[in-house]
């Protein structure tokens, strides 16, 4: 061995001693950490408050659309009410032989449109429009209808309402005066 | 990096099939409610009409009474730009009307009679008249005839006189006599004869072809008056 070996040796012992701490090393950094003004975590978003990234593939997005029209259809299942369409009526009048077809017809030369509103079609401006036969101002419309008593009223240019003037059965309980029509068997 | 953009996509699209899972059980559980406790149609009126109409049709349907004119006449009210509370007071006239038929015409009528039934009413019919109009027409329908009674009113025909004549014809004639027999006198009236006399000539003429019952007030003694039965 020698004395640069030696010297080595001491070098290697003096760093593998601990270093001498003085007994209040603790305290004093526990107290520099507390007087550390590190600015405060803000607090965590809620759940519902943070924002989702949600990656979606075609797979997922089908299912998710097959879902949701599964929804709605378990959720139109079972519902009762009329749903006045034009198919279904043209069914009802022939597969129901007590169903009469009623023709409406009213004469309003100069009318840009004319429908027919009353019990049978939910008094709808837009359900059941008439058509112009001719020049002349003739306006009409076919409506399959059981036997019942039905009131009606022509709507011309969408706002103005018009009894019917070929009958003189009139009633009304809001204002604005309706015609009845009563359909027998066939 | 990416692993985890990839896991939050699983768990992304996880919630969102969880989401629509629950939102399907949602509109299922709702769809019972408005099947029995809420008229679709009357979606269309704004609230608290609407809920107070779902009440009224509700019970209405749950008294057994026929619930198609109510709504129907609410929504003609919501045509005819009524305020909420002129709709709501016609919907529930109608509902006592309908009380009144279904209870005079007992329960076998159908929903149809019963509707037309308090037509009837509203044109000053009696309960006890439409139990009998029910009796005499037996196992025909009262459709026709309790509208026809509704239609003589509104075209001017005082209701005694007009219940008489439709009672007089109730045994023998058809749906298609009525109203044929209502054109007609639809149409004297037009012609500037007066409706007791309309009905009273027509009464004859139809009792002359035997399509009357014997004891029609228009066929007895020469009198003209059709009277109210007792």
């Amino acid at each position: 061995m020698t004395d640069h070996d030696e010297v080595l040796e001491r070098a290697i012992e003096g760093l593998k001693a601990p270093p001498e701490l003085s007994p209040d090393f603790t305290v004093r950094v526990m107290a520099s950490i507390a007087a550390d003004e590190t600015p405060e975590r803000a607090p965590r978003p809620r759940w519902w408050r943070r924002r989702w990234t949600i990656e979606v593939t075609p797979l997922s997005l089908a299912a998710a659309a097959a879902l949701g029209v599964l929804a709605v259809g378990l959720s139109r299942a079972g519902r009762e009410g009329p749903v006045p369409t034009v198919v279904e009526t043209a069914a009802l009048a022939t597969s129901t032989p007590a169903a009469q077809v009623t023709q409406f017809l009213l004469v309003a030369p100069g009318a840009d449109s004319v429908s027919v509103v009353g019990d049978f079609n939910d008094w709808s401006a837009t359900a059941t429009p008439l058509a112009r036969a001719n020049g002349d101002g003739l306006w009409w419309v076919t409506v399959p209808l059981s036997p019942g008593r039905y009131r009606y009223a022509f709507v011309v240019n969408g706002t103005v309402w018009r009894p019917d003037p070929q009958t003189s059965v009139v009633e009304d309980e809001f204002g604005r005066p309706n015609s009845v029509v009563t359909i027998g068997g066939a | 990096m990416k692993a985890t953009a990839s896991r939050v996509g699983i768990v992304g699209t996880l919630g969102l099939g969880v989401l629509l899972l629950i939102a399907a059980l949602l509109l299922m559980a709702a769809a019972p409610s408005q099947a029995h406790g809420q008229e679709p149609r009357l979606g269309k009126l704004p609230e608290p009409a609407r809920s107070e109409l779902n009440t009224l049709v509700t019970a209405a349907n749950q008294r057994g009474l026929p619930t198609e004119a109510l709504v129907d006449r609410a929504l003609e009210g919501l045509a005819k730009g009524a305020s909420a509370q002129a709709i709501i007071a016609a919907v529930g006239r109608l509902r006592d009307e309908l009380v009144v038929a279904h209870r005079a015409l007992g329960p076998g009528a159908t929903g149809p009679e019963v509707t037309a039934g308090a037509n009837a009413i509203r044109a000053g019919a009696s309960g006890d008249e439409l139990t009998r109009l029910k009796t005499l027409r037996a196992d025909r329908s009262l459709v026709v005839a309790a509208g026809v009674f509704a239609d003589l009113v509104a075209s001017g025909v005082p209701a005694d006189t007009a219940i008489g004549a439709v009672m007089a014809l109730a045994a023998d004639v058809a749906d298609a006599d009525y109203l044929a027999f209502r054109r007609t006198i639809q149409r004297d009236i037009a012609v500037g004869v007066s409706p007791m006399a309309a009905i009273d000539v027509r009464l004859r003429g139809l009792a002359e072809q035997g399509l009357t019952a014997g004891d029609t007030p228009g066929s007895v003694g020469g009198g003209t008056r059709v009277k109210r039965k007792p």
